[in-house]
């Protein structure tokens, strides 16, 4: 806010993407934990307040997020009532000396349709609960309105995801289908062999792509059982993508994207789509009929996409194919990146499965190994080519979009700690062993000392990311890395909203100190009542107190001795101490020392 | 403006902090009165450290006044007749200060067509003159407070803006005392409800004082426990669950008066040199009766959601 003003853009400017990350900061969290609760004024928790009184108090936070989203939803609907998904100011020219077009600059973006699933879904909880504590007529008008427009451009978004959708079919001899072979084949079996496996791991997957009915991503090919595949999300709508039937939504722009999944806009899609079916927006029940309708659609695909890399990522006996850094995609393009967005997938599926401690420990190394490599946990050397993974970032090539005239474009992605980071986190919430929590934990940490450091350090943005030139020397310094990246500090609010959780889940519980506990409890209690046998009736207020307060301890220590066995241990502890000091105090009474 | 200060419960700080809250307001710039409706126990001279009236006047004041004894109700110019010589003579700037005694031993009195008239011609006739008119009721419900109730919703004062402060302290008995005073049987709303008034405007025109508050987070308690602060946290955080149950959740209070030591004390104004030249008092605390003087009449502070 400047001078009363919301002010939208940071690094970049202004685009459909960029304000949604913007709103998001405020927003995710505002839906997501429960102190946050900026729908209920009256229930608002005090400190969060303090941290937003520059936006105002707890009843102008609302209506001013009301308004703010409003006008977002406006910006972004052209004349004929079409939701807007345009990456504007965030498309790159992939060929130097030439700019975007105008028309390229409006081209919808898989990150944008994301992008909004999870702020209309954020948006649509907050109008029905804001709704309950206004009275006044106008400004549940205003609600309405806003609510209308996201549930509008809701669907929109479910429709871009539905035409954005993938699968690319390709023959086993030929260069994309040589590198999956080469990627999946940890071992040394014959290439036939490995075929043959791979296409039986993943009839399923196969069989339900074939199953598809709406959307993009349909194809006769797969009918070829000869023929291996990659499924995942384009840049955007895809070529010749169909329209889908729906509620009006205005016209369903053409798609120029070739239709080639990306491991980037795949992974963005999935975690967008996964707010479509959280325990949230279930219970609120946030869509209606027509959109749950789509969101079927869409956890099909979800579903399909993580197994399939999934599949692909942990192949075979030996060593997965994801353990083989740095990942190779099928055009050929290596990075540690995409071994990042794979262990995501990878992540995602294990706590679908509620895999076991022994897989997560695995990716667990994986991302650790990561973050090595990637300079997160590791000083970087002067010219070290990791540090282009945090800045400028890894460049993708969008294919197709040079098809309106201009030059090809590139999406810039450098959230590469913000991905670990996020991954770290979830692999320390699914742990079930304390030890496997432990190293988790501890690699969270470090992740997340690296990305405090890159904090902003003064100006406006001061504390917002990301300036990683704080911790990589090497990096030149630029103007522009004074305003905010709302791409890069988005993830990490999302990074925080994890965390929130993780930690007010209740601590794991060790069954090997709880047995301990126990033990020492037994032998507590029964030292207490053999004291209280031993001492006369008549012990005078300084011992008294001294069993109350010791007969406390043990309540104490029996109540928490399930939730909490490393307090009960330290309660029996100080008891057997306690009684331990008497039963000296009286040998050195009949001199028996 | 008029603005009605009651509570459920004595003792809240209803008197001390509305004459605070009265003089901070001229200071403002604002002309004001202080009407001492506390029939029972008409001490804001006290306050106002006036020791001719400290306990009530002797001269015919507003009980005098009512009952139809006398023509006018007796004033006296605060600013001129304060004992205190630190707060005589008005700053520049100031607006007038004058204050409206009660009648020493005037006792509580029930309500009749002229008086109820003579009291709706007294608040049309001051409201002509003053920006602002502050009206001390007792404590509870009382005659008093149904005879304002009734003035209020008089033809003569519907186009005027009322304004009641509900003042409680912060603690669970009193949460529930305040929401009863409001919201219960025979409250205000329900009351003003059968004299005629809106009951959605009267409520909108209700606001609670929160009032001696201990701030957890404070310095003064930096010299507490551990233990302590985790127990004071958590009352806090029940307090305000059960305030918002009780529809005085932070929505419905206009100002939150912290505990100050002087005020624990004594009952008196507190002047800017009682907090920056003496520093008896806290900074907070003027702060605080500085804001809710401007609240008082800031329409967006009393906007509705
Ligand atoms: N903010 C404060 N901090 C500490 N003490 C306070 C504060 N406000 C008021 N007090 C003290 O509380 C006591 C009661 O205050 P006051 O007489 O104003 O209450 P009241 O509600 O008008 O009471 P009554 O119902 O008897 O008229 C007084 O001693 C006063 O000085
Ligand atoms: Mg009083």
């Amino acid at each position: 806010m400047h001078d009363g003003k919301w002010h939208w853009g940071g690094r970049d400017p202004s685009n459909s993407v960029s304000d949604a990350e913007q709103l998001l900061c405020i927003m995710y969290p505002a839906s997501a934990v429960a102190s946050f609760k900026l729908d209920i004024p009256d229930a608002t928790a005090d400190d969060v307040l303090d941290a937003l009184s520059n936006l105002g108090d707890a009843v102008e936070v609302p209506r001013l997020l009301v308004r703010v989203i409003t006008s977002y939803l406006r910006t972004y609907t052209d004349e004929n009532g079409a939701s807007l998904f345009s990456g504007g100011s965030y498309f790159h020219s992939d060929e130097p000396g030439r700019e975007p077009t105008a028309d390229q600059a409006n081209l919808d973006v898989v990150d944008s349709f994301s992008m909004s699933v999870s702020l209309m879904l954020a948006t649509i909880g907050f109008a029905r609960v804001f709704r309950t504590t206004v009275r006044r007529e106008d400004l549940r008008a205003e609600i309405d309105e806003m609510e209308a427009l996201a549930s509008r451009r809701l669907t929109a978004a479910m429709v871009g995801l539905l035409r954005s959708f993938t699968v690319k079919v390709f023959p086993p001899d030929s260069p994309a289908g040589r590198t999956l072979i080469n990627t999946v084949n940890q071992g040394d079996a014959p290439p036939r062999i490995v075929v043959a496996d791979l296409q039986r791991a993943l009839r399923e997957v196969r069989a339900g792509i074939r199953d598809f009915t709406i959307g993009s991503g349909r194809t006769t090919e797969l009918d070829n059982p000869n023929r291996l595949f990659e499924c995942g999300w384009a840049w955007g709508v895809v070529k010749d993508a169909p329209e889908i039937a729906t509620d009006d939504i205005g016209p369903q722009p053409q798609g120029v994207a070739q239709p080639d999944p990306y491991l980037y806009f795949t992974v963005n899609a999935l975690d967008g789509i996964a707010d479509l079916f959280s325990e949230r927006t279930t219970v609120l029940g946030l869509l209606s009929e027509e959109q749950v309708r789509l969101a079927q659609a869409l956890r099909l695909r979800w579903e399909l996409t993580q197994s399939y890399w999934a599949t692909i990522g942990s192949f075979g006996q030996e060593r997965w194919p994801l353990e083989d850094l740095p990942w190779r995609t099928t055009d050929e393009k290596e990075s540690d990146y995409f071994s990042l967005l794979v262990t995501s997938m990878v992540v995602q599926d294990l706590h679908r499965r509620r895999a076991t401690d022994s897989d997560l420990r695995r990716v667990g190394e994986i991302l650790e190994e990561l973050a090595e490599r990637g300079r997160i946990t590791r000083r970087a050397t002067h010219e070290d080519q990791a540090i282009r993974l945090h800045e400028p970032g890894v460049g993708l090539s969008l294919d197709g979009s040079e098809e309106l005239g201009g030059p090809r474009l590139r999406w810039q992605v450098s959230d590469y700690a913000a991905v670990v980071l996020k991954r770290a986190l979830k692999v320390a919430g699914m742990a079930r062993s304390t030890e496997l929590r432990d190293t988790m934990t501890a690699l969270v940490d470090d992740v997340w000392a690296h990305v405090l450091r890159r904090r902003i350090p003064s100006g406006d943005a001061q504390n917002l990311w990301d300036s990683p030139r704080n911790v990589f020397t090497a990096i030149d310094a630029k103007d522009d890395h004074q305003a905010p990246s709302w791409y890069f500090t988005e993830r990490i609010v999302e990074c925080l909203v994890e965390a929130a959780n993780l930690i007010s889940g209740s601590p794991l519980r060790s069954s090997r100190l709880a047995a301990i506990a126990l033990d020492l409890l037994n032998e507590a209690e029964h030292l207490f009542d053999d004291e209280l046998l031993s001492s006369s009736s008549e012990v005078g207020p300084a011992m008294r107190d001294s069993l109350l307060h010791t007969q406390a301890s043990l309540v104490r220590a029996r109540e928490v001795l399930s939730t909490r066995p490393g307090t009960a241990f330290v309660l029996a502890g100080e008891v057997l101490r306690e009684l331990d000091r008497l039963t000296v105090a009286r040998r050195e009474a009949t001199g028996a020392t | 403006m008029l603005v009605i200060a009651t509570s459920d419960k004595g003792g809240t700080g209803r008197s001390v902090t509305s004459c605070n809250v009265a003089y901070r307001r001229a200071l403002q710039g604002s002309d004001v009165c202080y009407l001492d409706f506390d029939f029972g126990s008409p001490t804001s001279g006290a306050i106002f450290s006036i020791d001719p009236v400290s306990r009530g006047t002797e001269g015919g004041g507003l009980h005098s006044y009512l009952q139809g004894k006398i023509a006018e109700p007796q004033r006296i110019d605060v600013w001129r007749q304060t004992d205190r010589e630190t707060l005589r003579s008005r700053p520049p700037g100031a607006g007038r200060l004058v204050l409206l005694p009660g009648d020493q031993g005037g006792g509580e009195f029930s309500m009749t067509k002229d008086i109820l008239q003579r009291c709706t011609k007294l608040f049309v006739r001051l409201l002509e003159e003053f920006d602002l008119c502050v009206v001390d009721l007792s404590a509870g419900r009382s005659y008093a407070a149904e005879l304002v109730l009734a003035a209020t919703a008089q033809q003569e004062l519907r186009g005027v803006p009322h304004r009641w402060l509900v003042f409680h302290r912060w603690t669970r008995q009193h949460v529930i005392a305040a929401s009863g005073l409001v919201y219960g049987r025979r409250g205000l709303i329900e009351a003003g409800a059968e004299r005629g008034h809106d009951s959605q405007v009267l409520a909108d025109s209700i606001r609670f004082v929160r009032t001696a508050v201990v701030n957890p987070d404070s310095e003064e308690l930096a010299g507490l426990r551990p233990t302590q602060v985790v127990w004071l946290l958590d009352c806090n955080k029940d307090l305000q669950e059960l305030a918002r149950q009780h529809q005085l959740g932070r929505t419905m209070v206009l100002a939150t008066i912290p505990l100050d030591p002087v005020l624990q004390m004594r009952e008196q104004l507190i002047s800017d040199r009682d907090v920056w030249a003496s520093q008896i008092a806290n900074a907070a605390t003027v702060a605080a009766f500085d804001q809710l003087a401007r609240r008082i009449a800031d329409d967006a502070a009393w906007d509705e959601l």
